[in-house]
């Protein structure tokens, strides 16, 4: 297969070409309820070929390699087309040739697992989950698991395979009483084999037991609070409100927008520090070589609450006058890379847990999430539960808690970092234009925050 | 090109006994993009795929491959399913009359690059010729596909769609904040993409934004307008599922036959309208698609089936069986799911403009961040306001920023309905839904910068 993507790539006449060749066993099971909602393996295989011609992109995307050559072809052709269109001509700058080989070390390599033997594990978790009260009427207990072998090639002779494994679960419970429907659920995300879903009971009775706890809980009051986040929340939270906004595809063509965000600006305390990596071996944003074939670059966005680095693919790099950070990923063969984060994380400071809580009159513990979304400007994240803080003390379990701050004030007002990090890899991914979905990991550690503004009842 | 093997032949391949039904799609799709008002990249996408769904000693099995040449890894990975799958009481349908649903437009197919690109230059130049500041953004997407489904019923169908989509955003940076202002239009036919209405929305909306007020939290009226709409109608995508109803996580399961909103609430799921992006002669397992009331006058009429959710539940599959993620079909690696077709929400009597003006105060929301967050099953929702405007006796006094919504969809439509406005209009090429005013809307304000 190299060779035929070699002898394409010496065909092309583009400025610059690569081609993106994927192949990919998945394993999906899920149950709802007591129904046991999908079991499948397939197989999937394509590819994608990219130009660029004075500045413009051509691509094209494929699943049969048999006709190689006049993929390329239409790919530098469209490239010619939409360079034709622009005003300014554009180069990338070459990189160095990289020729490597990176192989996945599993424990249990998920393709040698029998599916019943998965099936198996993901129906007691599930059983688990229902066995837990009466009142848990249904269930959403997801596997899935992917072994891609990814080949990088491109005209200045870069040639990288590299395999990337993928194992995530979801158990999520649902428990009704009467109209009042409320749900819970736990995760497991790696970039790692069959092992990490393994021996995760707990997990399952975690979700349920919280499912019940949550029919009890009392919707939170909407208003301002001081809220201590935790650290899976925290990641949520600088991953929406400063991760997306450091993914320089936004800054690269916009001066507006690199004014706005000139390294160096004072965003957030002198605590505050924030590092995107692309090494963290077995994580789900574990990246050694990006979608572009560049290796991976660890990059502070935020060192000493000062604004510092951004996230690059190798076009906004050349664009900005940066080094590439090996953040151009893609969500499968179907697409081109773009700016995407990898691991994140709010690094370690020094207060502990007990020292955040004292001084709270009235404020909330936010843990785990339902989701976030940036607008770049304003941000909201979800808690997945919560707790009220009353006189510097956890009290009652609150729902519904959902945050929102501003990019430019939310940060300047976290006020305390706790001494613990988590980093959490879940069982989604994060979704930016058309690729929804891109495996990925966040954390830090507690986080304190000021003013914050809590949606909900008034009354 | 190789000898691709058929779908016949993948079927002859089951063993003795089984059911078998392969949905193959051949795509091609072309999304162009403009970044800040410069072209970017154009793309050219041609795929195919098939899945393999099968019943075996009742019981079913899945998969799919984008390999088209080999069949034995196909039926090997669905036999292997349907040996450890679930017990299903469903058949696959056989041939039917099908209504005649158009979805393909030659204009749509034909349409050239230079087109697209000429389309998506005109969106920027009306948008910054008001606003010069203004980055725009915008992205066009043509797509079409066949779609081939054959069982061991005997259903055989073909089907050619077309779709075009046009995305369009500015964005305007200031000292302070990031404007985000997006629109899209979505069809299966060219005429009804009005790429000039696209770039209008947006301008209103820049002028309606040009000033920031400051507004006091409470319980107000809201008018839900445009995608924000949206907020109140995930959770009935959810209620009335009946697969949903059947597990009983819907909210709506002992409410069939009974009254759950106010009487001026009717909504129509149509899988027939012509052109409409959701449109198809059937389903995506070839039960004929329908038109049917879910709610009318406020009372629960239908709730929404796939074959499997159907049987499970006793009903008869409603033809809203699709592959893919929500609101949308035709992926093939997805196995078929509940889904909904075009959602049609009846107008009210008067417009937008008289339905603000008879309010003192109310706040219009155009847009949200955290759609589908929070409890949505229990019909929850608290979503920051992205583009949302303080209007007092109908006059847009300036935009809010910093502000969040929260409430219950049900209980809102059911006791706090204003009034619906008299212009439907298309959100996400899913929901043709006038503007939905409700009064005692929580809002909760934040802090505003200057």
């Amino acid at each position: 297969m190299d060779e035929r993507i070699e002898e394409a790539l010496r065909r092309s006449r583009a400025d610059f070409t690569d081609i993106r060749i994927e192949q990919a066993w998945h394993t999906r099971i899920s149950f709802e309820g007591p129904h046991l909602e999908n079991l499948e393996t397939y197989f999937e295989m394509g590819g994608i070929v990219r130009c660029l011609v004075g500045g413009g992109w051509g691509i094209a995307v494929f699943n049969t390699l048999d006709d190689l050559p006049e993929r390329v072809a239409d790919a530098e052709h469209i490239a010619r087309l939409v360079s034709s269109e622009l005003n300014e001509r554009f180069e990338l700058p070459p990189a160095p040739p990289i020729r490597d080989q990176v192989r996945a070390s599993l424990q249990k390599d998920p393709r040698t697992i029998p599916l019943q033997e998965k099936l198996a594990l993901v129906r007691r978790y599930n059983e688990r989950m229902l066995r837990e009260s009466p009142k848990i009427v249904s269930t959403r207990t997801a596997y899935a698991d992917s072994f891609r072998i990814v080949t990088i090639a491109n005209s200045e002779g870069t040639l990288i395979v590299e395999e990337r494994p993928d194992t995530a679960m979801l158990l999520a419970a649902l428990a009704r009483e009467d109209t009042n429907i409320q749900q819970a659920w736990e995760t497991v995300g790696e970039a790692a084999g069959f092992e990490i879903v393994e021996g995760q009971e707990e997990k399952a009775v975690q979700a349920a037991r919280r499912a019940l706890d949550l029919l009890q809980a009392r919707p939170v009051q909407g208003g301002i609070y001081t809220v201590i986040v935790n650290p899976e929340l925290a990641g949520v939270l600088i991953h929406e409100a400063f991760g997306h906004l450091c993914e320089a595809d936004f800054l690269a063509k916009s001066p507006a927008m690199r004014q706005l965000l000139t390294p160096g600006r004072v965003v957030g305390p002198p605590e505050l520090n924030v590092v995107e990596d692309g090494y963290l071996p077995g994580r789900r944003g574990n990246t050694p070589y990006d979608d572009e074939g560049t290796p991976r670059r660890r990059v502070y966005l935020i060192r000493n609450g000062v604004l510092e680095g951004f996230l690059h693919s190798r076009e906004t790099a050349a664009r900005m006058g940066f080094p590439p950070t090996g953040n151009a990923r893609a969500l499968s063969y179907q697409y081109e890379p773009i700016v995407r984060m990898r691991n994140t994380y709010i690094d370690r400071g020094q207060a502990t847990f007990a020292e955040m809580l004292r001084g709270v009159e009235h404020g909330i513990y936010a843990c785990g999430f339902v989701g976030g979304n940036t607008g770049l400007g304003q941000f909201t994240f979800s808690a997945a539960y919560a707790y009220e803080i009353v006189h510097g003390e956890i009290g009652e379990m609150l729902r519904e808690v959902v945050l929102t701050g501003n990019i430019f004030e939310t940060l300047h007002n976290v006020d305390m970092i706790g001494d613990d990090l988590t980093i959490y890899g879940g069982a989604g991914g994060c979704g930016k234009e058309e690729q929804q979905g891109l495996p990925l990991t966040l954390g830090g550690p507690h986080v304190r925050i000021q003013n914050l503004t809590v949606g909900g009842r008034t009354t | 090109m190789k000898n691709t093997l058929s779908a016949k032949e993948v079927l002859a391949r089951l063993p003795g006994g089984a059911e078998g039904e392969v949905y193959e799609v051949h795509r091609q799709v072309r999304p162009l993009l403009f970044r800040s008002g410069a072209l970017e990249s154009l793309r050219l996408s041609e795929t195919a795929g098939r899945a393999l769904r099968v019943i075996v000693d009742g019981r079913l099995g899945f998969s799919t491959t984008t390999d088209l040449d080999d069949g034995s890894t196909l039926v090997h990975n669905a036999l292997d399913s349907a040996q450890h799958g679930e017990a299903v009481g469903f058949h696959y349908p056989s041939a039917a009359e099908f209504p005649q649903v158009p979805c393909f437009d030659p204009e749509v197919e034909s349409l050239s690059d230079e087109e697209m690109i000429a389309t998506g230059k005109e969106i920027i130049a009306r948008i910054n010729a008001e606003f010069p500041q203004v980055q725009v953004h915008v992205g066009i997407r043509k797509e079409v596909e066949e779609i081939y489904l054959l069982n061991t019923s005997g259903l055989e169908v073909s089907s050619r769609r077309t779709l075009l989509l046009i995305q369009a955003a500015a964005q305007v940076v200031g000292e302070q904040d990031i404007l985000f202002i997006p629109d899209e239009a979505a069809s299966r036919r060219r005429q009804e993409v009005d790429a000039q209405a696209v770039a209008e929305n947006i301008l209103r909306l820049l002028r309606w934004s040009e000033r920031t007020v400051p507004l006091t939290s409470g319980a107000m009226p809201v008018v839900f307008h445009h995608t924000a709409t949206a907020v109140l109608l995930l959770p009935l995508l959810h209620g009335l599922n009946g697969r949903n109803v059947y597990l009983r996580t819907s909210p709506l399961s002992d409410l069939l036959g009974r009254p759950a909103l106010d009487p001026r609430f009717t909504l129509v799921d149509d899988g027939r309208l012509p052109f409409a992006r959701l449109s198809s002669p059937t389903d995506d397992e070839g039960t004929p698609t329908a038109r049917k009331t879910l709610i009318q006058e406020g009372v629960v009429r239908h709730f929404l089936y796939d074959l499997k959710a159907a049987a499970l539940a006793g009903a008869s599959s409603t033809g809203n069986g699709y592959r893919g993620q929500s609101l949308s079909g035709g992926d093939f690696r997805r196995r078929p799911n509940v889904s909904p077709a075009s959602w049609l929400i009846a107008p009210g009597e008067r417009s937008l403009e008289e339905i603000l003006g008879e309010l003192d105060q109310a706040l219009l929301v155009e847009e949200v961040l955290g759609l589908g967050q929070g409890n949505v099953i229990a019909g929850e929702f608290s979503n920051n306001v992205e583009l949302g405007f303080l209007v007092r006796r109908g006059q847009v006094v300036g935009r809010v920023k910093n502000t969040m919504i929260a409430g219950n969809a049900y209980e809102l439509l059911r006791e706090h309905l204003l009034a619906l406005s008299a212009e439907p209009r298309w959100v996400m090429g899913w929901l043709h839904t006038p503007a939905i005013a409700l009064d005692r809307v929580s809002v909760i304000c934040g802090t505003v910068e200057r």
